[in-house]
């Protein structure tokens, strides 16, 4: 048998990438209890902990690379980091030429997550707020009393969304199992329901489906996600930070779906033999063995994740001049760009940047560093146009930072 | 059952084959190679060489979504009344190899899906309600012929061994040479060269831990993938895995020049995107310079390297380049025609990737899945609305609302009801319309043909459909309706005659309607290829009456300009290929192309290449 094959065919049942080892033996001591808030009429919750997504139990499916042992690839990092600090930004698309480490980037970024709180076992990972409104909504359900719910900490979530999913396990469905031997109507939490205050990412995103691509607009729309079959109706929020990768050769993404990513990383090969060397390295280095190399990071990868958290702890306090957001309207009038995502967007990010960069104030200083991820896919095509679009939101942006050093 | 030992001739592929026998990390090896060449036997033997009970699963070409990622087991699900999980055959090549025959012609959705198992190592099934991870780490070994089309470079990207596409013209003559041997040949032969082949294999797998490459050995196999324009950082890792496979397969403990040329032969070459420059005083450098005795060093012990003085770093750091120099051009030269780019996949590619012409609809191709979905408009696929039908029974027969339905019949809802999709590969229509008036027999048309041929040739590559028109006389007339048939194209173009007036408006009005009919058989590309001086003289009048006057000038560039408006603006692409001869023309030809909103080709400049790239690039 081949040395690093495991040989025998095992089945898992699947659950949502997490933190590996420390972060899954914090968790794992407080075993989820039942949730009490049960629900009326036929159609249970599923709360058994038998059933629920148990974040922390996840087997190690092959170790992910560490996210700070990635060379290069700054920008793709940066968007992903910006999104963790404020999941409002609206998430990151990844594109670029193959081979170039984005779903290894995107897979790494468990690692360094920071936590959310749920109610135990809430298999849909809402807030305290969320999940006493969702229950007393539910016919004949009485007062929750906040005090009487256990509260635990997960990390955030990130969930996987393969090419070959169905429809009803994206969105969740009634549970067969029960069906069949209880003849009992529970619903199923779907990818979807995993995915709420969390990430969702999807590889090769210029591939799936049609049908997939209108679920994923609606729920991002709405932030809620609706199921209706064999009689049950459930309503769960579904917020999640939309993560797409895909190579641009392959196929074009729906504009509607291209529009819904507040950023857009592109990723090209990288040129630095130096670097380059140093990810055959590296890659080498954590094939050979995965702990070690593991290990290696470890402290870097708890620098990150502490960073992180530190930026979203000061993302409230971080403030910005009104003269400021002049000149980020002033860009996107300038570049043409219909709507207002673009302005938004970039402002959402200036604050987040600002923050990862311990500061307070945003400055055009930050809004010039991530200009280009916010507004390069919102720019107008152009056929005639021969200017690349990231030379032209310079151009602009120079413009408009000489007319402020003018002033 | 040939054995692979018995294979003579492949050398190539069987050396490729091997190296992925002792590393699996490789991922994978593909092999283009022309029919007949063996490719497919020697493929199936590639389990003699792989230990014992190693899993070796070939892929049907046909192969469903939940066949190939897994799903519920009908017959075992209402047997035991549990849901009872399948795996797919991707997780059945779990620990072994995935093989599968003409791998070019598989659809893209299971390429997706191949692409996603790899790049895990597990197969992620979310489906029909099951939410499982299925172990899938496999090698994928693929072999197809080029003239079927090319591998999806997503695919082969993943995959760390390409086999050059070179002399398949010696493969013919090596089979029989498979046969003259294996004619004499008694079993006991094979059976020990088999032994022997695996035991060293097996000795070199267990040497793979202990071979190492120098840092300078890397830079140059990188430093060789940039000067090649390979894309994507990957492909580092596969180059020095292979070179250090090779190593091991010689059982040594170094990499050495002939382990990295034989990467850069598997790895690198088939994906080039340009040739490299040899610098001009690269040959006053003398030619051996390599520091053997610096190897040695450093297999020793790697770390004590940091612990060298800076000098002697920087004399090693001058020195690489001329040893990478030399390195890749030996390697390419060696043995390589003079343009690599013939055999390169990656620089054909650019214009064949993506799924274009292929989209998934409700009324015909290949059945790839099922899906709810409205009963009326489509085709309902029964097996898997039982599927979904049969866990409900019970629950559903004590529902009140149902009590009034028989109790013997299966109770299904239009919850249950999945309909079917397809996969429809032949999604792009070209329709030829060919001017065969009196000027074009002036003006070319020979070339004009060669220019179709190539097209035509492309077109059956991609499984596209192809229609032509000629026009000549009074009016246009169809040759041949949409069909895949390019042969039947080509031989109705061969006794195509010419002579006569240039009906054009006609041609386009006849296109537009053919256009018009293949829209609702589900066509959704089409293209025109336009292949006329531009100077019609015959009005539309004349293809409704034959007696009709000839119409004036200024009709017929009406007819011409309404006509050409209309049909860009329903979306048809077009491109004219002008035959006229540059010192009659006038610029009807150009200004036909813009009305249209085509590119405009002056054939006796285009090659028939641009005019391909053209046609499939829109």
């Amino acid at each position: 048998m081949i040395s690093s094959f495991t040989g025998r065919q095992v089945s898992t049942k699947r659950s949502i990438m997490t933190q590996t080892e420390t972060v899954a033996k914090k968790t794992a001591a407080k075993k989820p209890a039942v949730v009490k808030a049960k629900a009326s009429s036929t159609v249970t919750a599923t709360p058994e902990p038998k059933k629920a997504v148990k974040p922390a139990a996840k087997k190690k499916s092959g170790q992910a690379f560490p996210f700070t042992a990635i060379v290069g690839q700054e920008e793709m990092k940066l968007s992903l980091i910006l999104n963790i600090i404020d999941p409002r930004i609206g998430g990151v698309l990844v594109m670029g030429h193959r081979g170039t480490g984005k779903s290894t980037t995107v897979r790494a970024l468990a690692e360094v997550l920071p936590f959310i709180e749920r109610v135990e076992g809430d298999t849909y990972n809402r807030t305290v707020d969320q999940f006493i409104e969702g229950e007393e909504a539910k016919k004949g359900h009485k007062a929750i009393d906040p005090a009487s719910l256990k509260i635990e900490k997960i990390p955030v979530p990130v969930v996987d969304l393969p090419l070959g999913a169905t429809e009803d396990r994206v969105c969740g469905t009634i549970d067969i199992e029960q069906a069949l031997t209880s003849g009992v109507k529970a619903f199923e939490p779907g990818l979807l329901a995993q995915a709420n205050r969390g990430f969702l990412y999807i590889d090769e995103v210029n591939l799936l489906d049609d049908h997939l691509v209108d679920v994923l607009l609606d729920v991002a729309a709405s932030g809620q996600n609706v199921v209706e079959r064999e009689g049950i109706s459930i309503r769960h929020p579904a917020r999640f930070v939309l993560v797409g990768s895909g190579n641009p050769e392959e196929g074009e993404l729906r504009p509607q779906l291209l529009d819904r990513f507040g950023l857009h990383a592109r990723i090209i090969t990288i040129l630095d033999i130096a670097k380059r060397v140093d990810i055959v390295k590296r890659r080498r280095e954590f094939d050979d063995d995965p702990d070690a190399f593991m290990k290696k990071y470890n402290r870097e990868q708890q620098k990150l994740q502490k960073k992180i958290q530190t930026a979203k702890e000061l993302l409230p306090t971080v403030t910005m001049d009104d003269a400021v957001l002049t000149d980020i309207a002033k860009l996107c009038m300038n570049l043409g760009i219909d709507g207002h995502r673009g302005e938004l967007t970039i402002t959402r990010t200036a604050f987040a940047h600002a923050a990862f960069r311990g500061e307070t104030v945003v400055t055009m200083k930050h809004v010039k560093e991530i200009a280009g991820l916010c507004l390069r896919h919102r720019l107008r095509k152009d056929p005639l146009e021969t200017l690349d679009v990231g030379e032209k939101i310079d151009r602009e942006l120079a413009k408009i930072l000489g007319e402020a050093e003018a002033v | 059952m040939i054995a692979f030992t018995d294979i003579v001739g492949m050398d190539l592929a069987k050396q490729a084959l091997m190296l992925l026998a002792v590393d699996s990390e490789l991922g994978g090896v593909v092999i283009p190679s022309a029919v007949g060449s063996g490719k497919s036997t020697l493929a199936r033997a590639f389990a003699d060489i792989l230990p014992e009970g190693t899993p070796f699963v070939e892929l049907p070409l046909n192969v469903t979504e939940d066949r190939l990622i897994g799903g519920v087991d009908l017959e075992a699900t209402l047997a035991t009344g549990v849901r009872v999980v399948q795996h797919g055959v991707l997780s059945k090549a779990h620990g072994g190899v995935l093989y599968v025959d003409s791998i070019s012609l598989l659809d893209s959705s299971a390429v997706s899906h191949i692409m996603d198992a790899i790049s895990r190592g597990e197969v992620l099934v979310e489906r029909e309600g099951l939410s499982e991870v299925h172990p899938a780490k496999f090698m994928l070994v693929g072999t197809y012929d080029p003239t079927d089309g090319e591998v999806r470079m997503g695919l082969l990207d993943r995959i760390g061994i390409i086999v050059p596409f070179t002399a398949q013209n010696d493969y013919r003559a090596r089979k029989k040479i498979v046969n003259v041997v294996l004619g004499k040949r008694n079993e006991e032969d094979t059976r020990d060269e088999l032994k022997m082949l695996s035991g060293f294999i097996q000795a070199a797998r267990e040497q793979l831990p202990h071979v190492s490459i120098t840092k300078e050995q890397v830079q140059a196999l990188v430093q060789t993938a940039i000067s090649l324009g390979v894309e994507g950082n990957r492909v580092d890792i596969f180059t020095v895995r292979a070179a250090i496979a090779a190593a091991a397969l010689a059982q040594r403990s170094d990499v050495d020049e002939e382990d990295m040329k034989l990467a850069i032969k598997l790895v690198l070459i088939p994906r080039a995107t340009r040739m490299p420059e040899r610098e001009a005083d690269s040959n006053d450098a003398p030619p051996e310079e390599e520091p053997p005795p610096q190897d040695e060093q450093e297999s020793e012990d790697e770390e004590s390297n940091a612990d060298t003085p800076d000098a002697e770093a920087e004399e090693e750091q001058k020195e690489t380049p001329d040893m990478i120099e030399e390195l890749m051009m030996d390697a390419i030269e060696m043995e390589l025609p003079d343009n690599i780019l013939n055999i390169s996949l990656a620089s054909k590619k650019k214009t064949t990737t993506g799924s274009r012409g292929e989209a998934l609809n409700n009324k015909r191709g290949r059945f790839v899945r099922a899906q709810p979905g409205e009963m009326r408009t489509n085709k309902v696929a029964l097996i898997p609305t039982l599927i979904s039908a049969a866990p409900w029974q019970e629950t559903r027969r004590r529902d009140s609302k149902m009590a009034n339905r028989p109790k013997t019949a299966l109770l299904i809802t239009k919850d249950d009801v999945k309909i079917k999709r397809f996969r429809d590969k032949s999604g792009t229509l070209f329709i030829f319309m060919v001017d065969a008036s009196g000027s074009m027999a002036l003006n070319r048309m020979r070339q004009a043909k060669g220019a179709v041929a190539s097209l035509l040739q492309n077109a059956y590559v991609h499984r596209d459909q192809v229609a032509l028109i000629s026009f000549r006389g009074k009016q246009a007339q169809v040759l041949l309706p949409p069909s895949q048939s390019v042969d039947r194209a080509k031989r109705e173009l061969d006794v195509l005659p010419t002579g006569g007036g240039t009906p054009l408006a006609s041609a386009l009005y006849l296109g537009w309607e053919t256009a018009k009919q293949a829209r609702t058989k589900g066509i959704s590309q089409i293209m025109f290829v336009l292949i006329t001086d531009g100077r019609g003289n015959i009005g539309l009048q004349a293809t409704f009456d034959p007696n009709a006057e000839k119409a004036p000038k200024e009709v017929l560039e009406k007819e011409i300009e309404s006509l050409s408006l209309s049909i860009q603006a329903d979306g048809v692409a077009s491109i004219v290929i002008d035959t006229q001869m540059n010192y009659l023309s006038r610029g009807e030809a150009p200004k036909l192309a813009q009305k249209l909103g085509g590119r405009y080709f002056y054939l006796p400049n285009a090659k028939a290449e641009q005019i391909v790239e053209a046609a499939l690039s829109f």
